[in-house]
């Protein structure tokens, strides 16, 4: 115990940096796995964070639960954001997961990344990352449509945003992807008790 | 000079690979070999010249040990690294590229050295090692040999004065071995120290100087390779060591008779990513027989394998089982494959709970049985992933005995094993065989086939060209295909 | 990104091509109209035409003709929550069109080594360095590794698909999770090793075999990108036109 305690001063160690690459990696692939269904539909493009978040829970919490410090989530973000804007994503969605990273990283880190509760809650926080680019729609969707509109948006397109079915829209959205990922982030805290901890790769 | 003055060290919650009470004293250019049953303490050993304890790993050190005069747990990691090159077991996780060039100058990288050298340096090693081939590849296509090829060609471009090698021909195959004994040879030459530990010995019997046995944690010989050489085959296999000279293990005398022909491969041919792989292949197995598989990379042993246990689609031919024509589906009921990682087919969080894992209504009774008859029961509430390598791959074999799998392929099952494990293999394997199994091993450990194979079939560029019995009369014909001729006289 | 031979035609500096990247999700993001737009996606296909890449160029561009063409079809016939839809997500992909376009270029063209390389060359940090490194590499293994999982998972009788986790969800995950996370961390643990042990914890920067510079067809390729954005902003903010 108290190397551990040791090496939490000294802050990020190799062994650390690598682990966070790797778990980045399996991050990277379980979000586009889930999202992938999604994102291609127009009537299920909504849902494309919920299908992301379902996924990704356990990789996450048991990235959190190895590595134990500060920044390591942060890193993800950043290291994620990068590729998304490599990959050519929307910019809002790159940005989204990298805000929502860092902010991940301070909620777990609260209790010094050991409450299940607040690593769960990072993780909801984290996915909720996904919905940056339907926020910029739904926050102004007039300039969202203007490009393919033409300069002249007409008011019934306005009405129709301002109608309550796409209130709702943007609740099933979120409102999806916080339960996907809870139930991610449940399903990673029982195997974390029952595989992971058994088996001693957690720090 | 690396001396070990009274070192002890236990690693932090854990009885076995400890040291204890180690003296000894290295000087430069020497080869040193150290030997001995999983958990002597050898891979320790490298592990504190490296400096990966105490910095890696934690644990009670006492003692000091010395390289060059200045204590190694007083140095960081990287003006370690400078002196010392490690080279270690696992090809697939030892590289930090996708391509190969950059992996050799990795190290040189981290030494902040200018691009004008670090160019030079690559050409060199690549030059030296004769390893031109598989400059500007991707990784990830190369065999686990040429993997571990370009793993010391990035150890040897940062020239260290001593290079560890753990483990090192664990996943590698007959050729490949030899070729890292000429690698061994270029840095002995060259007036290196060299640490190998090791449980395949017979490849550095002519390049070791001293050769230590451990066990338990404490040096219990040093010989000469003259002495230990001498040692009667009793002798060595009491101390659990693997084979010295691989021109002194012989087939058995007695070949048992044929058995009638169970499974039955007709015109079997088999085509990956459009591309033929093998064709044209007929071949028929019986009750009870054990079959080595051979060839050499990319020679088609995996597809061979994978097809077997209907695991591969794009197949021509028929596989018949009982005369009767097995469709994919069927074989894959029938079949099941030890993997080299077995790591990949152990889902469950105990080891009963694999046993039963994904069976509707387990048989209890059988479960039990099994576990008692493979030595597993005192594991049984344990994670699989907290066993040992040789209890893995027992718990995958009890998998498959459960499942009333009837053909078990195994792939490299020793990869990686000491001479105590590679016996209990090879007494498991006797053991399904008794029991009716068909049995097909992918190896390239002749001692192993000795011990376990009743013949051994041979691929060669997408066919099959050799169909040998494991006996006496197929000796030259067997050695040829392992390469033994040549295992000594270079 | 592979660490293939490199392939004849042009070639770019990674750190021109990340800035085109950046241009180009801007360009997309200011686009006045969806002319502007495909516009956008034509300068893209030439860029690609100059790496060799004909082929994937001349089907991305039709692809996008079809689709705008579509685009301007439902903008007239729909209404309604369907058409919300449908405005959002081709919302989407207008924007993220031309830059995929783009990303499909740069990571077909890009060596891990290069790319590592540009980003040796703009001092990004090494705790940023290694994790990006190691990911990059990592994510081939992944895939490796799942090859081998769904052979273990049908010798288990249990089948690696859709159809299979609704069948059995709880089985389904431990199938895939357990060996995942296992070999993750062994191969962490094995890559930490292997990286110390060859002195990645220098303190000095690390220098890099690949050496990248930047040449004329790289300002070239940057002009033409800042020329047509700046276009852009101007047609938008009223200047022209």
């Amino acid at each position: 115990m108290s190397n551990q305690a040791n090496s939490m001063n000294k802050g990020l160690t190799v062994k650390d940096l690598v682990t966070t690459g790797i778990f980045t990696a399996l991050v990277f692939v379980f979000v586009l796995v889930g999202g992938i269904f999604f994102a291609p539909n127009p009537v299920l493009t909504f849902f494309m964070p919920a299908g992301s978040g379902l996924l990704t829970g356990p990789v996450f919490l048991l990235m959190i639960a190895k590595v134990q410090k500060r920044w390591s989530l942060s890193i993800l973000g950043v290291v994620i954001c990068m590729i998304w804007f490599v990959t050519g994503m929307h910019w809002a969605f790159a940005l989204g997961y990298l805000m929502m990273a860092v902010v991940a990283d301070f909620v777990a880190g609260a209790r010094q990344y050991k409450s299940k509760e607040l690593n769960s809650l990072a993780y909801i926080l984290f996915s909720l990352g996904g919905t940056g680019s339907y926020i910029v729609f739904f926050a102004d969707p007039n300039g969202w449509a203007q490009t393919m509109l033409g300069n002249g948006t007409e008011q019934s397109y306005i009405d129709t945003m301002q109608a309550t079915a796409n209130t709702g829209i943007l609740i099933a959205m979120f409102a999806a992807a916080i339960i996907t990922s809870a139930i991610s982030a449940f399903v990673g805290c029982k195997m974390l008790k029952k595989q992971f901890e058994k088996a001693g790769i957690t720090a | 000079m690396i001396e070990f003055e009274n070192v002890s060290f236990s690693y932090t919650g854990q009885e076995h690979d400890g040291l204890r009470g180690i003296n000894l004293r290295i000087s430069d250019g020497e080869c040193v070999l150290f030997c001995g049953r999983s958990g002597c303490g050898k891979t320790t050993i490298t592990r504190l010249v490296n400096g990966l304890i105490p910095q890696f790993y934690q644990g009670e050190l006492q003692g000091r040990v010395l390289v060059d005069g200045q204590e190694i747990s007083n140095l960081p990691m990287y003006q370690i690294a400078a002196k010392v090159g490690s080279v270690f077991q696992n090809p697939r996780t030892q590289f930090f590229n996708v391509d190969t060039d950059s992996e050799i100058a990795f190290g040189i990288e981290n030494e902040a050295r200018p691009s004008q050298e670090l160019i030079k340096r690559v050409e060199q090693t690549s030059e030296d090692l004769r390893i031109q081939k598989l400059r500007n590849r991707n990784i990830f296509e190369l065999s686990g040999g040429e993997k571990q090829k370009i793993a010391f060609a990035s150890v040897y471009a940062m020239n260290p004065q001593i290079y560890l090698l753990d483990e090192p021909s664990s996943n590698l195959d007959m050729t490949s071995i030899l070729e890292l004994r000429e690698h061994l040879r270029l840095i002995k030459k060259q007036g290196k120290t060299v640490l190998i530990a090791e449980h395949r010995l017979y490849y550095l019997m002519e390049l070791a100087d001293r050769i230590v046995y451990l066990e338990k944690g404490e040096i219990k010989g040093i010989y000469t390779p003259e002495e230990f050489q001498q040692l009667s085959e009793q002798e060595r296999e009491r101390m659990g060591l693997r084979a010295v000279d691989l021109r002194a293990v012989f087939p058995p005398k007695t070949c048992s008779l044929a058995p009638i022909p169970v499974l039955e491969l007709r015109n079997v041919t088999l085509r990956y990513k459009k591309r033929t792989i093998l064709h044209d292949i007929n071949l028929s197995a019986g009750k009870g027989e054990v079959i080595g598989v051979v060839g050499h990379n990319g020679a088609g042993k995996t597809t061979f394998s994978r097809a077997l246990c209907g695991l591969h689609k794009d197949s021509d031919g028929q596989f018949l089982w009982e005369s009767k024509l097995m469709e994919r589906k069927t074989r894959l009921k029938r079949s099941y494959m030890v993997m080299q990682d077995v790591n990949y087919e152990l889902f469950a969080e105990s080891v009963e709970a694999e046993c039963s894992f994904g069976i509707r209504n387990p048989d209890q009774t059988l479960v039990n049985a099994t576990l008692e008859e493979l030595g597993l029961s005192p594991y049984r509430e344990r994670h699989p992933n907290t066993l040992s390598g040789g209890q893995k791959q027992r718990v995958a074999v009890a998998v498959s005995m459960i499942c009333g799998k009837d053909l078990l392929v195994f792939d490299e099952p020793t990869s990686g094993l000491d001479f105590d494990s590679m016996t209990q293999v090879a007494g498991l394997i006797h053991r399904l065989s008794d029991i009716g199994k068909i049995i097909f091993v992918v190896t390239h450990d002749f001692e192993f086939v000795c011990r376990t194979c009743s013949r051994v079939l041979h691929f060669d560029e997408g066919e099959m060209p050799d169909d040998v019995p494991v006996t006496m009369d197929a000796l030259p014909k067997l050695r040829e295909l392992f390469s033994v001729s040549d295992g000594k006289e270079r | 990104m592979s660490g293939e031979r490199q392939k004849k035609g042009l070639w770019l500096d990674p750190r021109a091509k990340l800035l085109l990247i950046l241009i180009c999700v801007l360009a997309s993001m200011f686009a006045p109209s969806l002319t502007y737009q495909f516009v956008l996606v034509v300068l893209i296909a030439v860029l690609g035409a100059f790496f060799g890449k004909w082929k994937y160029v001349l089907k991305a561009v039709c692809f996008y003709a079809v689709i705008c063409v579509l685009t301007v079809w439902i903008m007239a016939e729909m209404t309604g929550t369907l058409r919300t839809m449908f405005i959002a997500f081709l919302g989407l992909f207008h924007k993220v069109y031309a830059c995929g376009t783009l990303a499909g270029i740069v990571l077909t063209t890009t060596k891990v080594n290069e790319f590592l390389s540009g980003m040796n060359r703009a001092h990004a940090p090494k705790k940023l360095v290694i994790p990006l490194a190691v990911m990059l590499r990592y994510i081939p293994t992944i895939q490796e590794d799942w090859h081998y999982i769904k052979d273990a998972m049908r010798m288990r009788d249990v089948s690696p698909s859709l159809a299979g986790f609704l069948a059995h969800p709880g089985m389904m995950v431990e199938c895939i999770y357990v060996p995942l996370m296992m070999a993750a961390s062994k191969a962490a643990d094995e890559l930490s090793i292997a990286s110390v042990t060859r002195g990645i914890e220098n303190p000095h920067p690390r220098t890099c075999l690949v050496q990248i510079k930047c040449g004329a067809a790289d300002w070239g390729a940057m002009a033409v990108a800042v020329s047509f954005l700046i276009f852009e902003l101007c047609v938008r903010g009223g200047v022209i036109g």
